[in-house]
């Protein structure tokens, strides 16, 4: 839809032409690696999602498979699957892969030991049997509401109860699990610096906007070569470029609690086709009439997205800048 | 002279999200979101505080802007659940 101002939106807005799409990608890897770091070759985190399998597709066409090591780095509550698909797209790639379990790294730091004491302080049936996720309320477009992070147990009978976890306990409890990332990132310098490669990062543009991506952990890379690219935008990528079939269906998640839980569910409130729409439309100002008739929401729903996004972007400001210094070199 | 719930609020608000400073430009009715003085894990912090302070809890459908959002709507949420008990 045209408007008097010639913005332009609609449903289509985030259509991408792969094949120029994937050129000026791999021509901005090939010349960061070679040009900018001097490095032949590069070390990518395959974690069996759609974002780290997009970006090693691109890394393996800019590089030459020969000068990309992909790192599979699980730990214990790792879902296994992630292994399997990793493993699978590496596989299908022929690319050199090393595979190390961050378990005994995360041991060593308490992460585990530390947690579940926050968790058995707040639901005293909590045990090392048991699973657990965090997630937001899922009704951003129905409800001006505050966000509050809710933690979900499932005991070994699969018995599920949910409480809200305080500031102090959610405070507590991401500090432990944000060691997992950086436990990677530690592991991702240690071989990408030991062959002369760089840590090429796999945040896509939805997660840089919004901040879904931990300082020095999985934000702690050389090159972000897709966070250009909407979600959506990373998936049509994953498409073109022949990214296992598993990987493309699964539905997005971190990965990083015993239980699975979705990014929607842990992070962004709403489903991706709906999320980067509404994104694209926030950080290019188109107005709001305009949204509403193209994707058929209300005032109401589209100032309770806005001020959601907005929030996470002022908290998250820090992400997306270096550290703030007096006098800058 | 007690200090009205107000008064607590906006202290706790300054101590604990202004480190201290002055918060003389923060009406009683500006929004503690907008205004960036408290994010989401902030809020969590005066939830915390109010359930300590005035022995009441919040419930889950009660975390809303129109009961936190300001210094305004706080007291006038704690003065409710307080009548309710």
């Amino acid at each position: 839809m045209e408007t008097p101002n010639k913005i332009e939106f609609s449903k289509d807005i985030l259509k991408i032409n792969p094949e120029t799409e994937t050129e000026r990608t791999c021509q901005f890897i090939r010349e960061m690696a070679h040009k900018g770091f001097k490095r032949k070759g590069a070390v990518v985190g395959l974690s069996g999602g759609i974002d780290s399998a997009v970006a090693i597709e691109l890394t393996v066409k800019a590089l030459g498979k020969e000068n990309v090591l992909s790192l599979f780095l699980p730990e214990k509550e790792s879902n296994p699957i992630s292994l399997e698909y990793g493993q699978k797209q590496a596989a299908k790639l022929g690319i050199e892969t090393v595979l190390v379990d961050i378990t005994e790294n995360l041991q060593s730091f308490g992460v585990y030991q530390k947690r579940n004491a926050v968790i058995k302080s707040i639901i005293r049936e909590f045990n090392d049997a048991s699973k657990f996720y965090i997630s937001l309320p899922q009704n951003l477009l129905e409800k001006d509401r505050i966000n509050y992070h809710s933690i979900t147990i499932q005991d070994k009978n699969g018995n599920k109860e949910t409480k809200r976890l305080s500031g102090a306990e959610w405070l507590e409890i991401s500090a432990c699990q944000n060691i997992k990332q950086r436990s990677r990132m530690i592991q991702l310098y240690y071989y990408a610096e030991k062959n002369n490669y760089i840590v090429v990062g796999t945040t896509n543009k939805s997660e840089l906007m919004q901040g879904f991506f931990l300082k020095f952990g999985d934000g702690g890379v050389d090159i972000e070569p897709i966070s250009h690219l909407y979600k959506t935008q990373v998936y049509q990528l994953a498409n073109y470029l022949g990214v296992i079939q598993e990987i493309i269906d699964r539905p997005p998640s971190p990965d990083t609690y015993s239980l699975p839980v979705s990014d929607k569910e842990l992070y962004f409130c709403l489903d991706y086709e709906l999320l980067d729409l509404l994104l694209y439309a926030y950080g290019n100002n188109v107005p709001y009439h305009i949204i509403e008739t193209v994707l058929g929401l209300d005032q109401k729903q589209i100032d309770r997205v806005f001020k959601d996004f907005k929030g996470k972007e002022q908290a998250t400001w820090h992400l997306r800048r270096l550290p703030p210094t007096i006098n800058p070199v | 002279m007690q200090p009205t719930i107000e008064q607590q609020i906006r202290n706790f608000i300054i101590e604990t999200f202004l480190f201290g400073e002055s918060s003389n430009g923060l009406k009683d009715t500006d929004s503690l979101l907008e205004t960036g003085v408290i994010d989401s894990t902030g809020f969590l912090e005066l939830i915390a505080f109010i359930e300590e302070t005035y022995r009441i809890k919040v419930k889950d459908d009660e975390l809303v802007p129109e009961n936190l959002d300001s210094i305004a709507n706080v007291s006038d949420f704690i003065r409710r659940k307080q009548a309710e008990v």
